[in-house]
């Protein structure tokens, strides 16, 4: 007990001024364990629990519940109401994937309370006008107008062939891409959906090289990413650039693949050669955790751990003064400028910058928008 | 003749019995006037979908002996008959549920007179196929079926009779309500089935087809019948999940898994009976909400018996999380090696042996 | 759809079919002997790729050498398997048979889980993304071994079961198993051979895909499925009927991806399977057991 006593009264030295006790807040977090999207949930996992860290640094003390909703919506609906009455945290963070985040948010507002969706790409979550749902990652469009800016920038390319998995992402990644390309005058010459974690691509592939088309927009949510790059490489698919939308293209297991991921693009929610504060520092401090680079929905996560629980925190649990501390806040972290707002169609909505990055070198290197821009990018693409 | 033993068997109309399932029942109505908590009335709601779905599949994989691993597709059905309407002619749930219905049966109908050709593991593998074969329809017709977007149900229409609101489904009352009586309807539907000639013909497929074929039943005729009739309850199923979680897509409503816990609820609890799938529901419904959400670990801390602190505690907290679908397994593992008739069976025999 | 773009696809297919093929001999030969669906069989498969991973990343042996390591190990798994576990539901219910190995799967890849966190695994060889070239068409180099390996375990496993006394006896069992009894075969023994075999089937099917695709602990359920229509397909039981089912699923999703459309290969694929079941419900080359 003294010891306790002891340790409490250093922390507190220690802590910030201004902060003047440590605050217990009790805060959930739905997220996928186990089940098909466990991989991904994994980084989410990580993030947030480097974020709990750190907020104990700061002196708030989180007291996580975690829930796995094995990504399936009932069960993300089971533990959502569980956390919202039993446990009766003061916000949500979570869940991950866009189905259980639609499921979840439309019960948000039903039990006023606050759910903050570090990850899910879906448009809709946050166009329904909840008043309790925010969302800081950008929403699957931005995936894709990122990619096509960046490449207007480059060169004047003429055609474009779509190679997506069939999935709720990838249909309405590429459904804006398209968009994009009508309006920009890119013609399109191949339209190829893939069931996520085939083994083969090598025919849909051979049947795109004999088109020539100058751009390939992949969506890989998965490590298909990869099965596409090295199956393209021995086909001898060459466009002039490659465009990956999606979290397979943004992991370290694509980045190492050395042969067959350089110079591709692929946009991304983060990196950590921004200039965005702490980034730098989570990434190493990440890396020396978890033995792995983290992934964006990592980087996600941790900015939304940290959010949720500071404005409770400060609003002593209340759920209502959460939602409105959430609404009117600001907050400049490793995601950078986090603001919930609404345009558009969105509501609550944090209108985040995405990036492009190239890989050069067996390294992630920013290259748009140019503000963040680490390098230079590299066109045409060619193979290593 | 068979069937007078039978009933009396199930002692389903004894005094005692009757007074009990009455009390039961009543309770059962009364449970949300008297809690409130969202969170058990979602419990419940989820009970009653397992019971619907348990007792669908045990007519025609219980009664009829027919296991079909593909019961997604009716589930889906269900769901996507109901939505569809919904979205995009706004025809109410009540009213598009038949079309869920429909689509079941007709769908079963086709699958039946594919699949019954086959017999054993041939007809396990063939549903399987074909429900696979559903699923990837739906999920590249997206101009029908908003494809692997799925639906999203924004508001459910209040539910009128004249002009009265009766309800307008804010709370989880009307559903629970909803799930009970579907849950009521599908046992009873389940009692009728085993008490008529029909439930007779069933079961004499179950015990011997060849048997049953030279007493004159034609084999595949009742077959399609079980299948069908256990085609259209699921599809109810299908339907109130899609109106409960208002929002649908075909990894949701239309996969393998589905399929496979479909079957799981009702051979945990015994086939082949009445009650089976309802203690097969209260089983797998509580546990695997139970592991889900680590009440076991978070127990084991509140009741002091580990320390939160505690190297064991922390391990629980951070691990058993992980590990629940493992626990899962090793529960059905064991059930299947000590109770291989259910449940249900086990108990039976238990109480054979204590007499 | 040009000549080339169609031999390109007819190419991959084969040698892709090959893999399948080897999956579909594992779940055959122990339905054949067993008569249980292996629900795990993906599972299982699972196990072997894990083991083709860290043979690879931990004692850099190729995974097309580890495979003299994973085949005798996973015989040894699945064995195990067998005698704990499937022995004691043999002639049981078979809704009895299936939950159980649903049961096994879900044991196995969720164990995988926890020991292996579930991040995907990469396997990179310096022959990944190799090929060679055949004119336009290209030819890939891991897919080409790992073919030719397929071809030569198949024969020998051929030829174990038709030459050998330990293969007929096998073979005996599979054909009737009380009869098989009586002749003095130790059909349990035999049981446990053909679900080992059936393992380290899985597990080289595991091994030989490795380098081209990857690893996590959830990998196993899709082939389960390949499995379960390519065993029906070449009809049960029957080793021939799978090695060609195998190739035919290859060649019918590689070729259907450029002249239907890539989304919609598989359905083409599980038509064709329901056309068999309707036409020859035996599979193409499996005896009638109507």
């Amino acid at each position: 007990m003294m010891k306790r006593v002891i340790g409490m009264t250093l922390a507190v030295m220690l802590a910030l001024p201004g902060m003047s006790m440590a605050a217990k807040v009790k805060i959930g977090f739905i997220n996928t364990i186990t089940g098909a999207e466990a991989p991904i949930g994994e980084n989410l996992t990580n993030g947030v629990a480097l974020a709990v860290e750190d907020l104990k640094k700061k002196g708030i003390d989180v007291d996580l519940v975690k829930e796995d909703d094995t990504g399936k919506p009932e069960k993300s609906l089971s533990a959502f109401e569980k956390l919202a009455t039993r446990d009766n945290v003061a916000g949500v963070v979570g869940p991950y994937t866009s189905a259980c985040a639609n499921a979840v948010a439309s019960r948000a507002d039903q039990y006023k309370v606050p759910l903050l969706v570090p990850a899910a790409a879906k448009e809709e979550i946050t166009q329904k006008g909840y008043k309790y749902v925010f969302r800081l990652n950008a929403p699957a469009d931005v995936y894709s107008s990122v990619l096509m800016d960046a490449v207007l920038t480059l060169g004047k390319p003429k055609t474009i062939a779509y190679v997506y998995a069939n999935t709720d992402f990838g249909i309405s990644t590429v459904k804006t891409a398209k968009e994009y390309a009508k309006k920009i005058g890119l013609k399109e010459v191949a339209d190829e959906k893939y069931q996520k974690g085939a083994p083969d691509f090598r025919s849909t592939l051979t049947k795109i090289k004999a088109l020539n088309p100058d751009l390939v927009f992949m969506v890989s949510y998965e490590v298909d990413a990869i099965t596409l790059m090295r199956q393209s490489k021995e086909i001898g698919l060459t466009p002039k650039a490659f465009l990956g939308a999606g979290a397979g293209f943004t992991t370290d297991q694509f980045l190492k693949q050395k042969d067959v991921s350089n110079l591709v693009f692929s946009s991304t929610q983060w990196t950590e050669d921004v200039n965005w504060p702490g980034a730098k520092d989570f990434y190493k401090r990440y890396k020396a955790k978890y033995h792995k680079e983290p992934t964006y929905h990592a980087a996600c996560a941790y900015e939304a751990m940290i959010i949720m629980a500071e404005t409770a925190a400060k609003n002593g649990g209340n759920r209502d003064k959460t939602r409105a501390g959430l609404k009117s806040g600001s907050w400049n972290g490793i995601m950078g400028q986090v603001k919930f707002v609404d345009y558009g169609k969105f509501n609550n909505q944090n209108n985040h910058e995405m990036l492009v990055q190239q890989i050069q070198n067996g390294q992630y290197e920013t290259v748009y928008p140019t503000k963040y821009k680490t390098r230079a990018p590299i066109y045409p693409f060619r193979w290593k | 003749m068979n069937d007078i033993s039978k009933k009396s068997a199930e002692g389903g109309f004894s005094t005692v019995g009757a007074v009990a399932a009455l009390l039961v029942l009543a309770a059962l109505y009364a449970f949300p006037s008297f809690v409130e908590s969202p969170y058990a009335l979602h419990m419940m709601i989820l009970l009653f979908l397992s019971t619907i779905m348990g007792e669908s599949w045990n007519i025609i994989g219980g009664y009829t002996g027919q296991y079909s691993v593909g019961h997604a597709a009716y589930f889906g059905a269900g769901a996507y008959g109901t939505l569809i309407l919904l979205q995009k002619w706004e025809i109410a749930p009540w009213k598009g549920v038949w079309a869920g219905i429909a689509a079941a049966l007709v769908l079963s109908l086709v699958i039946g007179s594919i699949c019954f050709r086959l017999r054993g593991p041939y007809f396990v593998l063939a549903s399987i196929a074909v429900a696979e074969i559903v699923r990837l329809t739906v999920l590249n017709t997206p101009s029908v079926t908003n494809g692997a977007e799925g639906i999203l149900l924004s508001d459910l229409p209040p539910f009128k009779i004249g002009e009265t609101v009766i309800t307008d489904f804010v709370s989880k009352v009307p559903f629970y309500y909803i799930g009970l009586t579907l849950a009521l309807l599908t046992i009873l539907a389940t009692w009728g089935v085993q008490n008529s000639k029909l439930g007779y013909f069933f079961q004499a497929i179950r015990e011997d087809q060849d048997a049953a074929h030279s007493l004159g039943i034609n084999l595949s005729l009742y077959k399609n019948i079980a299948l069908a009739l256990s085609a259209m309850m699921t599809s109810l199923a299908g339907a109130f999940y899609a109106i409960y979680i208002k929002f649908i897509d075909p990894t949701t409503v239309l996969p393998l898994d589905l399929s496979v816990q479909i079957v799981l609820i009702a051979i945990i609890g015994g086939i082949g009976t009445i009650f089976g799938p309802v203690i097969g529901s209260l089983v797998l419904v509580p546990l695997s909400e139970a592991l889900r959400s680590n009440l076991i670990a978070q127990g084991l801390i509140n009741s002091g018996l580990v320390k939160e602190d505690s190297g064991l505690g922390v391990f629980l907290k951070e691990h058993l999380a992980h590990a629940h679908v493992l626990i899962y397994g090793i529960l059905v593992v064991v059930v299947i090696l000590f109770m291989p008739d259910g449940v249900i069976g086990f108990v039976r025999k238990m109480s054979a042996r204590k007499r | 759809m040009t000549l080339s773009v169609f031999l390109q696809s007819l190419i991959s297919g084969i040698l892709i079919g090959g893999v399948y093929a080897l999956i579909g001999i594992g779940l055959t030969i122990i339905f054949g002997v067993m008569r249980v669906i292996n629900f795990a069989h993906g599972d299982i498969m699972m196990v072997g790729m894990y083991l083709t991973f860290y043979l690879f990343t931990l004692f850099h042996v190729d995974p097309f050498v580890s495979i003299v390591i994973t085949i005798p190990l996973m015989f040894l798994f699945g064995a195990f398997l067998q005698k704990v576990f499937i022995n004691r539901i043999i002639g049981t219910l078979p809704q009895n048979q299936i939950l159980l190995t649903i049961g096994l799967g879900l044991i196995i890849s969720n164990s995988a889980m926890l020991a292996f966190t579930s991040d995907y695994k990469i396997l990179t060889t310096s022959y990944s993304s190799g090929s060679f070239k055949l004119g336009e068409i290209s030819i890939s180099q891991p897919l080409t071994a790992s073919f030719i390996i397929t071809v030569v375990i198949t024969a020998i496993l051929y030829w174990f079961l038709m030459k050998t006394d330990t293969g007929q006896a096998i073979r005996a069992t599979a054909q009737d198993r009380e009869a098989a009894q009586l002749m003095g075969i130790n059909v349990s023994r035999m049981s446990m051979l053909a679900f080992g075999i059936g393992a380290a089937m899985a597990g080289t099917a595991g091994a030989l895909i490795s380098p081209t695709y990857y690893i996590f602990p959830q990998v196993g359920s899709a082939f389960t499925l390949k499995a379960f229509v390519i065993t029906v397909l070449g009809g049960m039981g029957s080793i021939v009927g799978a090695t060609l089912g195998g190739i035919i699923i290859g060649i019918v999703e590689s070729v259907g991806a450029v002249a239907i459309s890539s989304d919609w290969k598989d359905v083409l694929v599980f038509a064709i399977f329901l056309l068999v079941l309707l036409v020859k419900p035996s599979g193409l080359l499996g005896r009638s057991r109507m």
